[in-house]
C-alpha cells in the first residue's frame, strides 16, 4: 500500500497492510538536527530543512504533521483566537519551546459586539486595539507570506511522496472563545452570562468554518485539523458541552464533509465523557486523535467500528522512557486499538521537544514491523 | 436569621455558583459584626464541599475553577482584617509551589493553590519558570515540608529531576513530600523524576498533601 492508501484505509476503518504512523512533530525536528529553536523560527528555510531531514532520519512515515513550524493561515482572517505566541530567541530563550501567552483578548462586554458582527468583522474592528496597536495590515501580510510558504513547501513534500497532514486548522467553538477570554474568565462567563456567550458563538460559527474552507482552497489538502481541548468533560459537565460545543462541532463536520474534507478532531485532555456523542457522526469519515489523557483503550470500545482513532504515545514515555518501554506501549496500542483496523499510531499531542530520538524511531519502526499478536 | 442559618446560606450560594450573592452575603456579615474568622471558616467549609462533590463526580473542573475564583474574591475582602487574628497553628501545612524552569503555564497551579489555601494550607507561590535551586532556597527559608511542581510541557521534567536531586544533596529529601501534577505528568514520569506523588486532579492533590501531613504528625 502507498502512504496515501494506508492513511485512507485507516480513516475508512479498513485494515491497511500495517498501522499508519506519524509523530506530531514540530519543535522536535530542529532539536534533533542540532539547531536552536530560535534559528528555525527566524529562518523558515532552516525550519523546513530540519523537518525534512528529521523525517528522513527517522526512516519516513505516513503523514507529516506540519511542513514547518507555522500553521497555514489566510490573510486577514483567524481560524483560532489570535493569541500571542512567544517565540524562541525573541520573547523566550534561544532554544526554548514556543509557548502561548494566554491573556484576555476581549472583555465580557464584547460578547454583544461579537453577536452583532460575527467573528471576522469583530476582529477586523478589534484586532489592533487588542494587540496593543499592531496594524491589521501587517498581520495580513505576514499571514499571506506564511500561507505561500506552506503551499510551496507542501508541493516540495508531495514531489517526494511526503504528505503534510492538514489543509487547514480551526479552533472548536469553546476553544476559540476560551483562548480569547482565558479559561478562568470564560468559565465565569458560562455561569454568569451564558446567553451572551451563546449568541456570540452562534454569530461566529459560520465565519470560523468559512475561514478554514478558504485556507483549504489554497493548500488543497483535504483535511481540517480541529483543535479541541477546552470543551471536554475534563472541564465541563455534559450539558455545557451540549450547548456550547457539540452543535457547532456538528456544523463543522457537516460543512467539511460536504466539501469532501476529513475532519480530524485533535482532542487534548480527557474526552471520555464526550466520546459517545461522536457515534452520531457519519461512520468512517472522521478521526478521533487522543493525547493520552483520554483512555484510548476505552475509546476503542466506544468508537471501534465507527471512527478511526489516532494516538497516543505519551510525551513522558518519549522523553523519559527507553526504546523498550516505547516498543511495549506501541505494540499494545496496535494489538488493542489497532485490532480490526481504524487506527493511526501517533504521539499523544505533539512529539515533545526533548523526546529521545531513539524512542521516536522505535515508535515508527514498531508500526512498520509489528502486525499484531494475532 | 440565626448565625448558623446565615452561614448555611453563604455555603449554598457558593455551591450554586453565585459569585455576587456570596460577596453580598460576606459584606453583610462583616457589617453586622460577624467574626471574620467565622466567615472564612464557612467559606472554607463550602470549598471543602466543592472538593467532595468534585471527587464524587457531581462537580466538574469548571465548578472548581469558578468557586476558586469566588474564594479568592472573598479572601481579598477578609484578608486585611484577618492578618492579626490568624494563627500559624491553624495551618494544615506549608507548601512551596511553582511551575519549573522551561514552562510558563500556571493555570492548573493557580487552581490547586486556591484549593489548598481554602483548605488551610500556607502556600508560597513562586510563579512560573522557576529554577530548581530557587525551590530549594524557598523550602529552606519557609521550612515547608511539601514541594509541589506543576507542568504542561516536558522540558519541565529536567527541572523537576534537578530539584529532587538537590533535595537529596542537601539531605532534605526524607523530610520533603514532592508532588507533581499537570497535563504532561504521568505515574511513569513520577517514578523517573523520583517524586512521591502525581495527580491531574486538584482535589486529590489537596488530599494527598493532607494525608502526608497526618502521617508526619
Amino acid at each position: 500500500m502507498s502512504r496515501q492508501e494506508r492513511f485512507d484505509a485507516a480513516v475508512a476503518l479498513e485494515r491497511p497492510d500495517r498501522v499508519p504512523v506519524m509523530p506530531l512533530m514540530t519543535a522536535f525536528a530542529p532539536r534533533s538536527q542540532e539547531i536552536t529553536q530560535g534559528e528555525a523560527w527566524r529562518d523558515p528555510e532552516k525550519g523546513f530543512k530540519a523537518m525534512l531531514d528529521t523525517f528522513n532520519d527517522l526512516g519516513g512515515f505516513d503523514r507529516l504533521y506540519k511542513p514547518n513550524l507555522f500553521w497555514p493561515m489566510i490573510g486577514g482572517r483567524f481560524c483560532s483566537s489570535p493569541v500571542r505566541v512567544l517565540i524562541p530567541g525573541r520573547q523566550l530563550p534561544e532554544d526554548a519551546l514556543n509557548q502561548i501567552d494566554e491573556k484576555e483578548l476581549f472583555s465580557r462586554d464584547d460578547y454583544d459586539k461579537l453577536a452583532a458582527l460575527g467573528w471576522n468583522a469583530f476582529w477586523d474592528e478589534h484586532y489592533e486595539k487588542m494587540s496593543g496597536g499592531r496594524p491589521l495590515e501587517r498581520v495580513i501580510s505576514a499571514q499571506n507570506r506564511l500561507l505561500d510558504e506552506y503551499i510551496r513547501e507542501t508541493e516540495i513534500y508531495h514531489s517526494q511522496d511526503i504528505h503534510p497532514l492538514f489543509g487547514a486548522y480551526v479552533d472548536s467553538s469553546i476553544m476559540a472563545f476560551s483562548m480569547a477570554r482565558t479559561l478562568t474568565q470564560f468559565t465565569m462567563d458560562l455561569y454568569e452570562v451564558p446567553d451572551k456567550v451563546k449568541a456570540a458563538m452562534d454569530a461566529s460559527c459560520d465565519d470560523l468554518i468559512q475561514n478554514a474552507l478558504d485556507v483549504v482552497s489554497k493548500t488543497k489538502i483535504p483535511l481540517v485539523f480541529i483543535v479541541l481541548e477546552r470543551g471536554s468533560g475534563f472541564y465541563y459537565r455534559p450539558d455545557i458541552f451540549e450547548q456550547f460545543e457539540w452543535p457547532y462541532l456538528q456544523r463543522y463536520v457537516d460543512a467539511f464533509l460536504s466539501e469532501g474534507l476529513t475532519p480530524w478532531f485533535h482532542f487534548d485532555t480527557d474526552w471520555s465523557l464526550n466520546l459517545p456523542y461522536l457515534t452520531q457522526l457519519p461512520k468512517g469519515k472522521c478521526v478521533c486523535d487522543l493525547d493520552g489523557m483520554t483512555d484510548i483503550f476505552k475509546a476503542k470500545e466506544v468508537l471501534g467500528g465507527h471512527m478511526c482513532i489516532s494516538g497516543d504515545v505519551p510525551a513522558s514515555l518519549l522523553t523519559l522512557g527507553t526504546p523498550e518501554d516505547v516498543r511495549e506501549y506501541c505494540q499494545r496500542l496496535i494489538d488493542e486499538v489497532g485490532r480490526d483496523g481504524g487506527f493511526f499510531l501517533t504521539t499523544g499531542c505533539e512529539c515533545p521537544i526533548d523526546a529521545k530520538f531513539e524512542n521516536v524511531k522505535m515508535m515508527i519502526d514498531v508500526a512498520k514491523t509489528y502486525n499484531g499478536s494475532k | 436569621m440565626r448565625e448558623v442559618d446565615k452561614m448555611e446560606e453563604l455555603k449554598r450560594a457558593f455551591l450554586d455558583m453565585k459569585r455576587q450573592e456570596v460577596l453580598d452575603l460576606v459584606k453583610k456579615e462583616i457589617e453586622s459584626g460577624t467574626e471574620l474568622l467565622d466567615i472564612l471558616k464557612a467559606c472554607r467549609g463550602a470549598m471543602e464541599e466543592v472538593g467532595k462533590r468534585f471527587e464524587t463526580g457531581e462537580f466538574f473542573l469548571s465548578e472548581l475553577i469558578y468557586s476558586a475564583e469566588v474564594f479568592k474574591a472573598v479572601s481579598a475582602i477578609l484578608e486585611p482584617g484577618l492578618v492579626s487574628t490568624r494563627e500559624d497553628e491553624d495551618s494544615k501545612g506549608v507548601v512551596v509551589f511553582g511551575t519549573p524552569k522551561g514552562d510558563i503555564h500556571d493555570l492548573g497551579k493557580n487552581i490547586v493553590i486556591t484549593m489548598m489555601r481554602s483548605q488551610g494550607f500556607t502556600v508560597h507561590d513562586l510563579g512560573v519558570d522557576v529554577p530548581p535551586e530557587v525551590f530549594i532556597k524557598e523550602l529552606e527559608r519557609t521550612e515547608a515540608s511539601i514541594l509541589a511542581l506543576s507542568a504542561l510541557i516536558t522540558p519541565a521534567f529536567v527541572s523537576m529531576k534537578e530539584a529532587v536531586s538537590l533535595l537529596e544533596e542537601k539531605g532534605m529529601r526524607d523530610n520533603t513530600f514532592v508532588i507533581i501534577g499537570g497535563g504532561v505528568t504521568t505515574d511513569f514520569a513520577r517514578k523517573e523524576i523520583g517524586a512521591d506523588a502525581q495527580t491531574l486532579d486538584p482535589t486529590e492533590a489537596v488530599r494527598l498533601c493532607k494525608e502526608y501531613g497526618e502521617r508526619r504528625s
